[in-house]
This record gives C-alpha cells, sequence and structure tokens, in this order.
C-alpha cells in the first residue's frame, strides 16, 4: 500500500513539473519573439503543438531501437525529475529521491540523451548521427565545468545527497550556494547554458545548419513523446539548479519563481547571441568555465 | 675409466693416420673421424658422471714420467668435465651437422678438424701456461685452416683478419708468459704465486690476461670475429663460437686467481660494455649470421662479467649462474648458427620461409626464446640469480647495462622471430632442403636445453607440478594437436575447470576473487573460441599456457614463483598475439614493453626483503616492508602490463591485431593481472606508509590514463582498436581507484575490475561476431546490422550501457563507488578529470554502436547472418551476469566488502539493497525497478496510442530534396568526431607515440653509428685490438 502512495505521489509530481515545464517553454516562446519583434505564439503553443503531432494521420517507424528512443528519452525525463526531491519537506515531491544521491541524478540525465541517440541512429537520417555528434561532444565538454561545480558544492557539504544539500541551505539567502561558493555557481550556470542548448550553444537542434538534428525523423506520437519530455526535462534541470545552488524550494510557488529566473539566464543569452561553431563551444566549455570550476575548488577547500 | 690424456693421444694420432686412412676410401676415415669425436664424449661424459653423482676427487695427469712443475700437468676436475663435455659434444654433432661437406671435402678438413677438437681439450686440461700457448695456436690455426674451407672472397678475408687478430693475440700471451716466468721463476698455475706480481710484475699478468681477453671478442676489438661469422660455413661457425670460445672462456677463469682485483673489475665492466654495445649494435643488422655473432659476442661479455662477478658466491650459485649463461648461450648459439645454415637465407627478412616448415621453425623458437633468457631456460635462472646478486652488491651500473643489453637483444631476436612466423615467403628459392644431418644435431641440442631447463626447475629450485602446469600443458596439447580444434576447446574448457578445483581453496578472498576473473573469466571465454574451424595447431596449448600462469600468479609463495608465472603469462600471450594476421609490428611492441616491466619488476623483486611466511605472495607481502625504489619498479612494471599512460602504446595494436576470440582474453583478463600486481604493491604499501606518497602520483597517471584513453578511443575508426583504448581508460579508473588506498577506493577498483571483465568480453566477442560475418573492423564500413545482428546489438547496448555507467546497469555502481570514493578520500580535481573522461566515453560509446549496427546498412551486408552460436553463448552469460549484479548489486558489494575488509575497516552501510557512504546513497536495485517502471509505462502508453504505426524501407527517409544515393554516403561513421578533433587543436598530437617512435630511432641511429668502428679492414681491426689494449693498460693505472 506504501508504495502505491509512492507511485500516487509521483505521478502527481510529473504531471505538476510536465505541466510547468511547458508552460514555461510557452513563456519563452513569446519572450523569444518579443526580442525578436514578433507577436509570438500563445503560452499554450506547447500543449497544442503535442495534440497536434500525436494527431497525425501517418507515424512512422524505423526499426525497433527508433520505437524506443522516444521512450527512452521520456523515461531519461522521468528518471532524473523523480529521482530529485523537488520541494524540500514536502511528501509528495520528494519523488524517489531515497534511491540514489546527486551522482545518480548526473548519470540518469544521459539514460535518455543515449536512448534517444540510438533511436535516432537506427532513423538512418545523415542529420540525426550529425546532431549527436555535435551534441555528445558538447555534452562532455560542459560536463567537465558542471561537475567540477558539483564536487565544490559535494565538499562544502559534505554530501552528495541533494536533501541535505539543500537543507544546509536553509535559514538564510546568504546560505544559498550562490552566496557561499559563488565560483562553483557561475561554472555551473555557464553548463546549463549548454545544457539547455540556447544560442550560442544550440549545435544540436541547428535548424539552418543540421535541420532539428537528431529527432529529424521522429514523427506523430513518438514527437509528441519528445516534446513532452522537453517540458519534464527542463523543468527536471531547473529544480536540480535550484537545488544546488539557490536554496531548493520549500514550496511550489518558490520553486517556480526561482527556476524561471534559472531559466531566465539561457533565455536573455540566447537571445543576445548567436551561435557558436562546433569547435569554438567546446572549446569555451573546456577554457573559461573549467578555471572557473576549478578555482571553486580551490576557494572551498582552501578558504 | 679411460685416461683423459687418451683423448689428447687419440686426436692427435687418428689426426695424423686420416690421410693415411683416406687412401682406402673416405668411408673408412669417416668411421675413424667419428668414432674418435664419439669416443672422446663417451670418456668426458664418464668423468662427468663420476665427478657429478660419484663424487670422485679431482683427477690430476703428469706427463712425460715427472710431477709438476717440472713436466707439464693435465686437470680434470668437475668444471673441466663439464666444459670439456659440452665442448666435444658440440664437435661431435657439429661434425655431424657437416657430414656432407666432410664426404665431398679435402681429407685436411678432417684432421684440421680432429686437431681443433684436440687443442680444445688440452687448452682446457692443461695448468701450464707455455703449453696453453702452444694449445691456443694449435687452436688458431686449425681454426684459421677451417675457415677458408668455404671458398669463397668474404671467408678468406675473414680467416685471414681472424689469424692476424689471433697472432696479435698469440703474441701478447708469448709476452706475458715470458715475464711471467721472469717473475715467478714458474709457469705452472698450481705453482704460481700471486703475490709475486707486485709492481713491475703486473706488466706479467696484465700481457697474459689482456691477451685472452682480447680472444673473448671485447667491445670494440672484436670486428675480426664478427666478420668470421658472417662469412664462414655454418657448422663451422658454430664451432667457432662455441667450441672454441668454451675453451678460451675457460682460459680465462683459470687465469684468473693470478689476476688483481682492480683487474678484474675492469674485465667485468668491459664484458658489460661489450654485452650492451654488441646488442646496441645487433638492433640494425639484418643479416642472420652477423646478428648471431653480435648476440654472441655479446653474450660472451655477458659470461665473463658473471665470472668475475659470481667468485665470491656460493659454488651452488656460481654453477647455475656461470653454468646457466654458458650452456645457454651456447646451446643456443651453436643451433642457431645450424638453422642458419639449413634455412640458407642471408637476410632476416627472408625468414618467412621457416613458416612452411613447422618442425624447423619450433626448432629456432625455442633456441630464439633460451638465447632471449626466457624461462623455463637456463639463461632465465642464470639472470634472475645474477641480477640478484648484482643489486645485492649494489652495482646499478652494471644492472642497468645488462637489462638494457638484453632488452635490444629481445628487439632484434623477436623481431627476426616474428618475421619467421608471419613475413613473406620469398620467391627465390622458396624450399628449405631436408638433410637429415643438420636436423638430427639441431634436434639433439633443443632437447639438451630442454632437459637442463626441466633439471633446474625440478632439482634446483624444487618447483610443484603446478609450476610446470603451463608447460605441461603446451608440451600436451602440441602431441594432441591432430584433433579437431574443437575437441580441443573442449577439452580445454575441462581443464581449466579441472585447475579451478585444484587451484579452489585460497587462503584469502582477494586470491579468490582474482581467481574468478581469470579462471572463471577465461572458461566462459574459451567458448567463443570454439568457433574455430579445422586445427588450429599451437593454439590451445599457449591459451592454456596463459590461463595457467594467470592461476598459478595468484598462489604463488616466492618472488620467483612470482616472477616466473608472469613470464609464462607474458610469453604465452605474446605467442597469441602473433598469431593474428597482421600481427607482427603489434606483438613484437608487446613483448617489448612487456620483457622491459619485467626487467623492473626484476630488479624489484631483487631488492625486496626476504619473505617471512610460507602464505601466498599476495598475503605474505603484507608483512614486508617494501623499499620505496622497489615499490615504484614494481608498480611501473604492472602498470605497462595494464597500459597505463605514457607506456600504453603495445595496448591498442595489440588488442586490434590479435585474432578476434583472443583479445577478449588480453582485454577483459590479461590487463586484471597488472591490476593484482597493483594491489599486492598496495598491500605491502598501506602496512608500511613510506614518506614518499609515490601513489599520489600513481592515481594521477590513472586519472590520465582514463581520460587520454577515452579521447583516443573516441578517434578510431577500427571496432577493436577503439575498444582497446575504451580498455586503457577504464583500466585507468581501476589503477587510479586502487591509488587510493582506502576503503571504498579498493571497493570501486575490485568492483570496476569484475564488471570490466564482463562487459569487455561481452564487447569483444560481439565484435569477434560481426568482424566473422562482415570480414571488416573498420568502422565506417558497415552499419544498420541491427536487423542482422539483433542479438549482437543487445549485447553492444548493454555492453555500451554497462561502460558508461548510465543507470540502472551495473556501470553506475563503479561510477558511484568511483567518484564517492574520491571526493571522500580529497581528490577533488581527479574526480573532474574522471567525470571529464565518463562524458568522453560517450562518444567512443555510441560511435562503436551508431557506426556499426545502426544508420544505413551497406548493400553487401545485406545478407549477413546472426553471430555463430558459439559467440552468442558467452555473450549471453556476461549479459546475464552484469543484469544480475546490476539488479542485485549485494551479490557482488557484500563479498567485496568482506574481502576490502581486511586491509580497511569499512566505510560503507550495507542495509539491505541500500549502500551508504560518507556521502551520499545508491539503491541499485529500487533504481532498477524505477527504471523499469518509466520504461514500461510510456512504452505502453506508446504502444497503445500509436497502433497505426507502419515500418517502413531502407532510405524511406525525410531527406533534404534530394534522393539519398548510396548507404555509404548516406551514413554518418567517418572521422564521426572530427570538429572535437579541431577543438582539441595541439591537444591532440599523438605526442607519446612520437617518444616512443623516436626513442627507437635514436637507438637504431645509435646502433647503425657504433657499427661503423668495423669497417671490414683488417688493419683498422688489429689498430683496435692494440689500441683496446693500450686504453685497458692506461684504465688499470699501473
Amino acid at each position: 500500500m506504501d508504495i502505491m502512495i509512492k507511485i500516487l505521489y509521483a505521478v502527481i509530481s510529473v504531471i505538476v513539473a510536465t505541466v510547468y515545464g511547458l508552460t514555461l517553454g510557452g513563456v519563452v516562446q513569446k519572450i523569444y519573439a518579443r526580442v525578436h519583434g514578433r507577436f509570438g505564439p500563445p503560452v499554450w503553443q506547447p500543449f497544442i503543438d503535442i495534440i497536434k503531432t500525436h494527431g497525425k494521420r501517418v507515424s512512422i517507424s524505423h526499426g525497433i531501437m527508433f520505437y524506443l528512443g522516444p521512450v527512452f528519452r521520456f523515461a531519461g525525463g522521468l528518471g532524473t525529475y523523480l529521482f530529485i526531491p523537488v520541494i524540500y519537506g514536502s511528501v509528495v515531491f520528494a519523488n524517489f529521491s531515497m534511491a540514489g544521491d546527486l551522482l545518480l541524478v548526473m548519470y540518469f540525465i544521459f539514460f535518455g540523451q543515449l536512448g534517444m541517440a540510438l533511436g535516432a541512429g537506427e532513423g538512418g537520417h545523415p542529420y540525426s548521427p550529425l546532431g549527436i555528434a555535435r551534441g555528445l561532444s558538447q555534452m562532455s565538454t560542459f560536463e567537465l565545468p558542471f561537475s567540477l561545480a558539483v564536487i565544490a558544492v559535494a565538499i562544502q557539504y559534505d554530501s552528495l545527497n541533494i536533501t541535505t544539500i539543500v537543507a544546509a541551505q536553509q535559514g538564510s539567502i546568504l546560505n544559498w550556494t550562490l552566496f557561499t561558493n559563488p565560483f562553483a555557481v557561475i561554472a555551473a550556470m555557464i553548463s546549463l547554458l549548454g545544457m539547455n542548448m540556447h544560442s550560442p550553444f544550440s549545435l544540436v537542434l541547428a535548424p539552418q545548419e543540421i535541420p532539428i538534428g537528431p529527432p529529424v525523423e521522429m514523427n506523430s506520437s513518438f514527437l509528441a513523446i519528445l516534446q513532452t519530455n522537453r517540458g519534464l526535462f527542463t523543468a527536471a534541470k531547473l529544480v536540480l539548479f535550484m537545488n544546488l545552488f539557490f536554496g531548493g524550494a520549500t514550496n511550489l510557488l518558490i520553486m517556480i519563481v526561482k527556476t524561471f529566473f534559472i531559466y531566465l539566464v539561457s533565455v536573455i543569452v540566447g537571445a543576445a547571441f548567436p551561435r557558436f561553431r562546433p569547435e569554438q563551444s567546446f572549446r569555451f566549455f573546456l577554457k573559461w568555465p573549467t578555471i572557473i570550476g576549478i578555482i571553486s575548488i580551490i576557494f572551498i577547500v582552501y578558504f | 675409466m679411460v685416461n683423459p690424456i687418451y683423448i689428447i693421444i687419440l686426436s692427435l694420432a687418428a689426426g695424423f693416420l686420416l690421410s693415411i686412412f683416406d687412401k682406402s676410401g673416405r668411408k673408412l676415415s669417416l668411421i675413424v673421424f667419428y668414432s674418435v669425436l664419439t669416443f672422446n664424449v663417451f670418456v668426458i661424459a664418464d668423468w662427468f658422471y663420476r665427478f657429478t653423482v660419484l663424487g670422485v676427487s679431482t683427477l690430476t695427469i703428469n706427463t712425460a714420467g715427472f710431477s709438476a712443475p717440472l713436466s707439464i700437468n693435465l686437470q680434470l676436475g668437475i668444471q673441466e668435465a663439464f666444459v670439456l663435455l659440452f665442448a666435444n659434444l658440440t664437435g661431435l654433432l657439429a661434425a655431424i651437422y657437416l657430414i656432407k661437406k666432410f664426404k665431398e671435402s679435402n681429407i685436411s678438413s678432417l684432421v684440421l678438424y680432429l686437431i681443433l677438437i684436440m687443442g680444445v681439450n688440452g687448452l682446457v686440461m692443461t695448468r701450464d701456461l707455455f703449453n696453453m700457448f702452444v694449445f691456443l695456436e694449435i687452436l688458431s690455426i686449425s681454426t684459421f685452416a677451417l675457415t677458408i674451407l668455404t671458398k669463397n672472397k668474404k671467408s678468406l678475408s675473414a680467416g685471414f683478419k681472424y689469424m692476424i687478430a689471433g697472432g696479435v693475440a698469440s703474441t701478447f700471451f708469448l709476452l706475458g708468459v715470458v715475464f711471467v716466468y721472469y717473475f715467478t721463476g714458474n709457469l705452472n698455475l698450481d705453482f704460481i704465486n700471486p703475490s709475486d706480481f707486485t709492481n713491475y710484475g703486473l706488466i706479467a699478468i696484465f700481457l697474459l690476461s689482456i691477451a685472452v681477453f682480447i680472444e673473448l671478442k671485447p667491445f670494440p676489438a672484436n670486428g675480426w670475429a664478427l666478420d668470421v661469422y658472417e662469412s664462414v660455413n655454418s657448422g663451422i661457425t658454430s664451432v667457432i663460437a662455441v667450441v672454441n670460445s668454451a675453451a678460451i672462456i675457460f682460459v680465462f677463469y683459470k687465469i684468473m686467481p693470478l689476476l688483481p682485483q682492480n683487474l678484474l673489475n675492469i674485465f667485468g665492466i668491459a664484458g658489460v660494455v661489450t654485452f650492451f654495445f654488441s646488442n646496441l649494435m645487433g638492433l640494425k643488422q639484418t643479416n642472420a649470421k652477423r646478428l648471431l655473432g653480435y648476440s654472441s659476442i655479446g653474450q660472451m661479455g655477458l659470461l665473463v662479467a658473471s665470472i668475475i662477478y659470481t667468485i665470491h658466491s656460493p659454488n651452488k650459485l656460481i654453477y647455475l649462474i656461470v653454468g646457466g649463461f654458458f650452456t645457454n648461450h651456447l646451446i643456443a648459439k651453436a643451433g642457431l648458427f645450424w638453422i642458419t645454415g639449413i634455412v640458407k637465407k642471408e637476410k632476416i627478412k627472408d625468414w618467412g620461409i621457416l613458416k612452411e616448415n613447422k618442425f624447423l621453425l619450433i626448432l629456432f623458437g625455442l633456441l630464439l626464446f633460451a638465447l632471449s633468457g626466457i624461462p623455463p631456460f637456463p639463461g632465465f635462472w642464470a639472470k634472475w640469480e645474477f641480477i640478484k646478486l648484482l643489486v645485492h652488491g649494489k652495482m646499478f651500473f652494471v644492472v642497468g647495462g645488462i637489462l638494457l643489453g638484453s632488452l635490444f637483444e629481445i628487439v632484434f631476436l623477436f623481431r627476426w622471430f616474428t618475421i619467421a612466423v608471419k613475413g613473406e615467403v620469398p620467391s627465390e628459392n622458396p624450399k628449405i632442403s631436408f638433410e637429415f644431418s643438420k636436423y638430427f644435431s639441431t634436434t639433439i641440442f633443443v632437447g639438451i636445453t630442454l632437459t637442463i631447463s626441466v633439471v633446474i626447475m625440478k632439482y634446483f629450485y624444487d618447483f610443484n607440478w603446478f609450476q610446470f602446469l603451463p608447460l605441461i600443458a603446451v608440451v600436451v596439447l602440441y602431441f594432441l594437436d591432430f584433433i579437431p580444434s574443437k575437441i580441443k576447446g573442449f577439452l580445454s574448457l575441462i581443464a581449466v575447470g579441472i585447475y579451478g578445483y585444484f587451484l579452489y581453496p585460497f587462503e584469502s578472498n582477494l586470491q579468490l576473487f582474482f581467481g574468478i576473473i581469470f579462471i572463471v573469466g577465461s572458461a566462459i571465454n574459451i567458448i567463443a573460441t570454439l568457433n574455430r574451424k579445422n586445427i588450429n595447431k599451437g593454439f590451445y596449448g599457449f591459451l592454456l599456457m596463459m590461463i595457467f600462469s594467470f592461476g598459478n600468479l595468484l598462489i604463488a609463495k616466492s618472488y620467483l614463483e612470482f616472477f616466473l608465472a608472469w613470464e609464462f603469462m607474458t610469453i604465452s600471450s605474446f605467442v597469441l598475439i602473433l598469431r593474428g594476421k597482421k600481427a607482427q609490428k603489434a606483438s613484437l611492441l608487446y613483448i617489448i614493453f612487456s620483457t622491459a616491466g619485467a626487467y623492473l619488476m626484476m630488479i624489484g623483486f631483487s631488492l625486496a626483503p626476504n619473505l617471512t611466511s610460507n602464505s601466498a605472495l599476495i598475503i605474505a607481502i603484507s608483512n614486508i616492508n617494501l623499499p620505496i625504489l622497489v615499490t615504484v619498479l614494481l608498480a611501473i612494471g604492472f602498470m605497462i602490463k595494464s597500459g597505463s599512460l605514457g607506456v600504453h602504446i603495445w595496448l591498442p595494436e595489440a588488442h586490434a591485431e590479435a585474432e578476434s576470440d583472443v583479445s577478449p582474453f588480453i582485454s577483459a583478463i590479461l590487463l586484471k593481472a597488472g591490476v593484482f600486481g597493483l594491489f599486492m604493491v598496495g598491500i605491502s604499501y598501506i602496512n608500511h606508509v613510506p614518506a614518499f606518497d609515490m601513489f599520489y602520483w600513481i592515481g594521477w597517471i590513472g586519472v590520465l590514463t582514463a581520460i587520454v584513453g577515452a579521447f583516443l578511443a573516441s578517434f578510431q575508426e577500427d571496432a577493436k582498436r577503439l575498444l582497446a583504448y575504451s580498455s586503457m581508460s577504464q583500466v585507468g579508473y581501476i589503477v587510479a581507484s586502487i591509488a587510493i588506498l582506502s576503503h571504498l577506493g579498493w571497493l570501486s577498483a575490485l568492483y570496476l575490475s569484475f564488471n570490466h571483465m564482463m562487459f569487455k568480453s561481452a564487447l569483444f566477442i560481439a565484435i569477434a561476431g560481426v568482424y566473422y560475418r562482415t570480414h571488416t573492423r573498420t568502422m565506417y564500413e558497415m552499419g544498420g546490422l541491427i536487423k542482422k545482428m539483433p542479438l549482437s546489438f543487445i549485447s553492444v547496448l548493454i555492453g555500451i550501457i554497462a561502460v558508461s555507467g548510465v543507470p540502472p546497469l551495473s556501470g553506475f555502481g563503479a561510477k558511484w563507488l568511483i567518484y564517492s570514493s574520491f571526493i571522500e578520500r580529497g581528490w577533488y580535481l581527479q574526480a573532474g578529470v574522471l567525470f571529464f573522461a565518463s562524458a568522453v566515453s560517450f562518444l567512443y560509446l555510441y560511435r562503436l554502436i551508431h557506426t556499426i549496427f545502426l544508420g544505413q546498412l551497406k548493400y553487401e551486408h545485406q545478407n549477413v547472418k546472426e553471430a555463430p552460436i558459439w559467440f552468442l553463448i558467452p555473450q549471453v552469460i556476461f549479459m546475464v551476469g552484469i543484469m544480475a549484479i546490476s539488479m542485485y548489486p549485494n551479490l557482488i558489494i557484500q563479498p567485496l566488502n568482506s574481502i576490502v575488509g581486511n586491509y580497511f575497516n569499512s566505510s560503507i552501510i550495507v542495509d539491505g539493497y541500500n549502500i551508504t557512504s560518507s556521502l551520499g546513497n545508491w539503491n541499485g536495485n529500487m533504481i532498477m525497478f524505477v527504471t523499469m517502471g518509466i520504461f514500461v509505462v510510456p512504452l505502453i502508453i506508446l504502444v497503445l496510442l500509436n497502433g497505426r504505426t507502419q515500418t517502413v524501407k531502407q532510405f524511406n527517409i525525410v531527406y533534404a530534396a534530394e534522393r539519398p544515393e548510396s548507404p555509404q554516403t548516406t551514413h554518418i561513421a567517418y572521422n564521426m568526431f572530427a570538429h572535437y578533433r579541431k577543438a582539441l587543436g595541439g591537444w591532440g598530437k599523438p605526442r607519446i607515440w612520437n617518444f616512443w617512435h623516436e626513442t627507437n630511432e635514436w637507438a637504431h641511429s645509435l646502433s647503425g653509428l657504433f657499427r661503423q668502428i668495423y669497417t671490414g679492414n683488417g688493419q683498422t681491426y688489429i689498430l683496435h685490438i692494440i689500441l683496446y689494449i693500450v686504453v685497458i693498460y692506461f684504465i688499470m693505472g699501473v
């Protein structure tokens, strides 16, 4: 019975996060449009897109792995989200965070990416592996500063347990990692730019070069799943960053506010900069954010 | 019991009478000739038996009715008997070898041959200096006359140079004799008092000894000898290189008691210098006989050095070291010279011809291995004990010279061997003619060296049958080689099972753990070899040898046993790697690096304190306080085997070029031997922590290995090279985790070792299956094989997920343990680099699976079938294993926790399936179920909502206003991460490879430079000799 309640809570948690994530996506599209001087789609456009793509008459598959790719991707989003305690002190939003710690979340992010990459690979379209090769390469580079920041956080709180990390930041705004170890936060936030794949790091989907990259062959329900996941996964990443660096959230409203502003960083940068070439992006991550990440560790160990 | 003087008398008499016998036909003279030689051997053998077994005391023979010093006396003791037995036997076998020549040539050659043998016998037995001179002259003249039997320009000029050099040496010898008489009033060795040679007296002994030393061909005054070796008939060369050398080295030994210590030291160093430079110069040599000449001269230098440096050791040790070098070198050298005469190919590049003649190839291989000092041959034991002795005497320069020289020797000898096994058969005269007499002599010598090897192992070291097992495996399977491969495979599987059963009760659980990796892992991997068709000669023998050596490593109770098993492992894996189609260079690289590592370990073990308990080494070593130098040397040795950064360049070559069902053994199991060794070093280290924290640096090397390996793997086009670099990277993680020296660190290392064994075996076997079907390892030539080989795809999929560390599979456990242990230990930057390496690993893992299985199927692979069942069975076993420990991590974490608990206090709490460290927790079981839940639910929803899905054919893709033309242009695979390479810029240069390449070039250039002193001009050679004598004289500082 216990487990059933747990699952029920998880379902609620996931639905909330997905709806929030998709809405956030709509808001961001709107913001971009206004920056570009367009009117922009309505905020609920992502929901419409999902329903529309799902309603397509034709659905095409290229094989079993292709079929499973979006499932892997969505499971990756779900898992990433479900292994994070979303709201500090909340039972409903604790999810399955007792199964593992921060390392689990970091590695579960790869689960969806790898599965999707395999599915897209079987699609047989040349743009898919091109996008994936770019994505994997870029991922490896922003993972370096991010992991340095995570290590700094682990040193600081002497724990990899996300709940413990959030607990340690409670009390005052000055307890946030943002203020106790700003270098780690800077390094991680730059990595987040890469993770969110907004400009200048939008190498993977790059519409003008490799028209939307990996999901190019995805259609109908497959695409719908990916679109749903995009909302959930974005929410999951933002919640993770909020927990690690911005004091977590004690209720849903605080979570929404904090994650919105975290996302806004990517959006502002994305609206302001043109796209990098792949090697420029890789070099960028291996240079400045990495150095800042190393500084963050030195800072936390010696100061 | 025949008086040994009859040997001399009979040879002399027969020698003079032969020309008369020859009048009644060559048959009679040949009978007399061979009878005399055989008679000699029997007489000496009889005496040798008396001295060794019956314990008869040394025999002195007076001549002319007076006792010494009035007359000349001969002496026959155990040493003389040994040398003479050897010399006469070689003389006889060489004569048999030459029988065809003797039938045809002038009778004088038989006479000269007998005189030569007589000279040798006299030289060894006589105690009188002047008499020695006489015999030396007899020897030189008869040798000279025999060299010019081969009537060509080269041998004539070589013989002349030999004559001149011998003449110069004799002159000095005679002068020495004169002075000796002047200072001591005596010429009999038994009556000369070494203390008479003070002040000016030293000149006497100097002249005497330098003359003999010149005859021993020291570098650089030895050009004359090289020319003889190169140009004279192989049978005669073998006599010069072996019989004459044996006699002269014994002369040197006889006058040694007269020499002052400082002169002995100089000769010792000169011996080592000769050994070093001869082998260095051998590097560039391409002429087979001249190569043997270099090796021969080098070995003589080593022999001289060994006699000088062991002089104060116990007799038993002297017999082993000097006797070992003596027999090993001379038997191997004679045998190899004979083989050059059979093969009749001057250039070693033409020796590919040998692979047409398996029997001769085996003889050649055995002799070559013997010459290289590989166990079980006498040279190995001699080298081991000799190095130990030198190391205890703190003569590190000598040790360095000898081992570096030996390494050069390994390079050219094994290069030759790999050419013989893999080289091209030359187009001219592609057949080796069969001559019974030649094969006979060679075979006898191989038999003798093998017998001596067994005698040493059995009676000197008292090894039990377990240590013999690797050898027994090769021999037994050699005789079973006619059986079809499959049956041999099953037999091998059974043999491994039985071996495991005997091995089983281990003293510690750490051994048990590695036992499972080594033995069980090997057994499962053997299944893949059952796919082999036909006979596969020699494969299973060496495979079993390797597996048994793995096991013997675990239970070795002394440094020597460990090292022996290690060497057996190296040599068997070398032979296995060499079986690959294009493995010539790869296997050579492997044996060179392995040998270098083994030599470092040899020094390390020699320096290590004696063991105090009778347990297995891995347990006993915990009480031993290894000096820091030993730790460093051993660690480097083991890290070479595990392919750490800097010394990894052998690894990708060997993995990639080995046969595809051998690669899993090399990668999944052999590399773990290095890991096992590092654990051994660590166990001693944690109990006796020295001031210098060496493992900190090992940790960094491990970490850098992980990242560099991952990058290199990402840039490969060859699937097996990719996996090889992946192994390098993964073992880097293991090495780094060992270096942490904490509970969690070692737990990670063991966990990852086990995991790596499973997923890397599965991956290599899967690729073996793909290669078997598609006949290519180049990944961009494949693609879309998922539809044709779905099971292999699943295996690779599970494999790469386990490598990458993506939950829920077992790889995540490894990652969790590793990062937790690094952060706990305070190695933050290292942890950061490992994160990076882990992220980079996705690049190559995706590349592996995508370019082979996904994307567009090539037209030529339209009809490819699933991999054969024998490849699938082990993959399924490993997959089940991976899934089991993923779902129930306790299966492995619990035992590992208790194993590591023997060395460190446990730092984790295992509660059900939840494992808690000081930093966080990991519940593998729960993760698995959650993952299954979140995977299955969307899948079901998708299937329910999306019933209209239709599968389309290849090329039915959304292509930007174009029609995809061919799979080749549509499949993105070649140079997949070009942009990353560009981003890395100068960091992507192969610096380490370049470094080793340059080292190789430099060594060869130096070799070429020194070789130039041998101009081929007799006058220059004489100048060398004179200058050499002058220089030695000045160094002596009289």
